[in-house]
């Protein structure tokens, strides 16, 4: 960060509510909050740092134009994540693809080339890739939910938000995403 | 009591079990090792996903939006909202004109027309059907025709 976050004692709401008032430098702190994890999330789900970059661009002034219509009942970070999804969506639609990346061109997205290091440490960063290869392989409507649940740890309401869906929908579709990943994990 | 689905098995993991529910699959985790598995699996598969590298932008993004924060609802409008009334402005002047220049143009044409000398009435008599063995259907018109020539 090279700016000074002198809003950095306001909570969410603080913010959002100065920010509607058309207070530039509360909404840039509410970015500052948010940008690396909404960054995270269209990393994984579209397998692209470039595609990913733009799009938490895209997330963050899409939130910027609906501020106005942003209601305290719900929660900023999950409004925000049902925006990056929706953005992330709608370009898989406009790029007229299925899914967000073909097989071939997978790509270890940051786990460096294991050093030499102590068996242990190897192993791990073994097993560390083959997951990752494996969260690549699955569907997107199941690597979606997994990250949400495992990596951003939110709650099964958070994720109904979130998708739209109902909560047992998020329940069973939780348990067929964990069932697939570890199919797809080698033994 | 048989394994539970996996559904089960999973939202026990998140602790998103009614407690009775809980208490009932706890029990059968003692004695079955199949679950017992399972539920490492599911454990490990969390640690690791919680383990992958994090990315991160390392720079600060609300700098490179600042340009573009400044006009909020301005963007991805394909056409001006009906409710803004600084929109109506362009629209409104349009209307107005047209407006006026429909009334100024029918002002012209019902002006036009009253301009054109309309046939008195008693002129068009000498249209009206001749009577037998007359030359002229107003005698009085005819005359004035050849007095004029």
């Amino acid at each position: 960060m090279t700016t000074m976050r002198a809003l950095h004692h306001l909570d969410d709401d603080e913010c959002i509510a100065r920010a509607q008032r058309g207070d530039v430098a509360a909404f840039s702190e509410l970015v500052a909050r948010y940008q690396d994890r909404i960054y995270r999330f269209l990393v994984r789900l579209t397998r692209s740092q470039d595609d990913a970059l733009e799009l938490t661009q895209e997330t963050f002034l899409s939130a910027y134009q609906a501020l106005a219509r942003w209601k305290s009942e719900a929660r900023f970070s999950t409004w925000l994540f049902r925006i990056a999804r929706n953005q992330a969506f709608d370009w898989l639609r406009r790029s007229k693809r299925v899914e967000f990346l073909a097989l071939e061109d997978e790509q270890d997205l940051g786990i460096a080339d294991p050093a030499p290091t102590p068996e242990g440490a190897l192993e791990t960063v073994q097993r560390l890739r083959e997951l990752d290869r494996a969260l690549a392989r699955l569907p997107t409507e199941h690597r979606e939910i997994l990250l949400l649940r495992e990596i951003e740890e939110m709650s099964y309401d958070d994720i109904a938000d979130v998708l739209d869906i109902s909560l047992g929908t998020v329940k069973s579709r939780i348990a067929r995403a964990r069932a697939g990943l570890l199919e797809k994990m080698p033994r | 009591m048989t394994c539970p689905r996996h559904d089960a098995l999973s939202a026990y993991a998140d602790q998103a079990m009614k407690s009775a529910e809980r208490v009932r699959f706890q029990q059968h985790l003692q004695s079955c090792p199949i679950c017992q598995q399972q539920l490492e699996d599911l454990q490990a598969l969390r640690q690791g996903l919680r383990a992958l590298p994090s990315p991160a932008l390392g720079f600060d993004l609300a700098c490179r939006l600042e340009g573009r924060l400044q006009q909020p609802q301005r963007r991805h409008r394909p056409w001006p909202a009906l409710w803004g009334v600084s929109d109506w402005m362009p629209t409104g002047l349009a209307a107005g004109v047209a407006l006026i220049s429909g009334i100024w143009l029918g002002g012209l044409l019902l002006g036009g027309s009253t301009a054109v000398a309309i046939p008195r009435a008693s002129m068009v008599r000498v249209f009206d059907p001749v009577p037998p063995g007359g030359l002229c259907a107003a005698a009085e018109l005819c005359r004035m025709s050849k007095g004029m020539l």
